[in-house]
């Protein structure tokens, strides 16, 4: 019984992969107003303060900040847009990878 | 009153120098229309150093200071100076803590672009009397002297731009001596020669026009001669940042100086600030 159990629940693995509430979840966020890699540590500091973020990358070149969130936490882009602007700046673009 | 009055020659020289506290890669001796960001807190240890001469009167003022500013919304911040001043004029010493000033800046218009800004704020000082003026050469003003300003400016990967105009009208301070109102009027140009990425050191050269106006002096209604008039200088200075650190400094060189009579004039001020924000 416990077998068969088993090799449904993988079935299902492979049927199904893993949604972004059960895996890391990344964004981008396309950020308006990036200018100097000083001020850019206030996005940091905001993002930080945000529970379920794990990993921040800033592109200041391009304007781009990649968000990774822990497994089970996703962002909205309204919640994206708070802390950018809370950070001083504009969210333009707003996109989850997976 | 021989005393008195190179007191007021000499703190009207040195009182010019405005002192407006910075975020972000904002001018050294004029404001700039950054604010913090939300929630956080920038902390700057910054010695001030003048020298005028003239008349045959010689001053030199060395001011460390310490700076907090926190921002109460990414649009607003507040913010506190506590100076403590070493003073030398005309053979006489004097040191201890100057005047004490808080002040707030309210961005109340801006535009964000791809890798720029254009802003625009507001900005008002208090400064109170908490420096002594019994002493030779005085400390502080006696007095509880306002100010307030506009300032706008632009900033990009590469180039920058601020203007700024502000007041500050003073009130009757020690010696029943009304210090004559000011005007700030500044222009600001700055490039980053090098673009870097997020967390590396980063440098910004900035050139700055500085114009000030002081009215004439007055006591027991009387205005004062060999008060007022204006200085124009230009003002070199760099930005130097890494991580959450900064180090920026700069010299105001008068070019233009229009005091009114016999006045000591402005020979340089300088100015070194260490920047951190959490």
């Amino acid at each position: 019984m416990f077998k068969y159990l088993k090799i449904a629940a993988l079935s299902l693995g492979f049927l199904f992969p893993l949604t972004s509430t059960t895996m890391a979840a990344k964004y981008t966020l396309q950020v308006d107003g990036l200018a100097c890699p000083f001020c850019a540590y206030g996005i940091e500091k905001q993002l930080n303060k945000t529970k379920g973020v794990t990993n921040i990358k800033i592109n200041i070149n391009d304007g781009i900040i990649t968000v990774t969130t822990a497994k089970g936490k996703t962002m909205s882009k309204a919640q994206a847009a708070r802390i950018v602007k809370n950070a001083g700046f504009t969210l333009r673009g707003f996109k989850a990878l997976n | 009153m021989k005393k008195t009055l190179l007191s007021v020659v000499v703190g009207l020289s040195a009182g010019f120098a405005g002192n407006f506290s910075a975020y972000a890669h904002g001018p050294l001796f004029s404001p700039g229309p950054e604010t913090i960001f939300k929630g956080g807190t920038q902390i700057t240890a910054g010695l001030q150093t003048s020298k005028s001469s003239g008349v045959g009167q010689k001053s030199r003022s060395y001011q460390l200071y310490l700076e907090a500013e926190y921002g109460l919304t990414s649009d607003w911040q507040v913010g506190i100076e506590i100076p403590y001043t070493w003073k030398k004029q005309n053979g006489f010493t004097a040191n201890g803590l100057a005047d004490i000033v808080i002040d707030s800046k309210y961005l109340f218009w801006k535009k964000d672009l791809p890798g720029a800004q254009y802003k625009a704020a507001a900005l008002a000082k208090l400064k109170f009397p908490t420096g002594k003026n019994s002493t030779t050469p005085r400390l502080g003003s006696g007095s509880v002297d306002i100010t307030g300003g506009l300032t706008a400016g632009y900033e990009s990967r590469r180039w920058y731009w601020f203007a700024s105009a502000a007041y500050r009208a003073n009130t009757k301070g020690a010696g029943s001596l009304k210090k004559g109102d000011m005007q700030f009027l500044n222009v600001v140009g700055g490039i980053r020669p090098v673009l870097t990425e997020y967390s590396e050191p980063d440098t910004v050269l900035m050139l700055e026009m500085n114009w000030q106006r002081a009215g004439r002096d007055q006591q027991g209604g009387n205005k004062l001669a060999n008060t007022g008039g204006w200085e124009l200088f230009v003002s070199p200075l760099v930005w130097w940042t890494s991580g959450q650190v900064a180090i920026r400094g700069g010299v105001q060189i008068p070019v233009v100086s229009a005091l009114k009579g016999n006045q000591a004039s402005a020979d340089y001020r300088a100015k070194l600030e260490f920047v951190y924000h959490f």
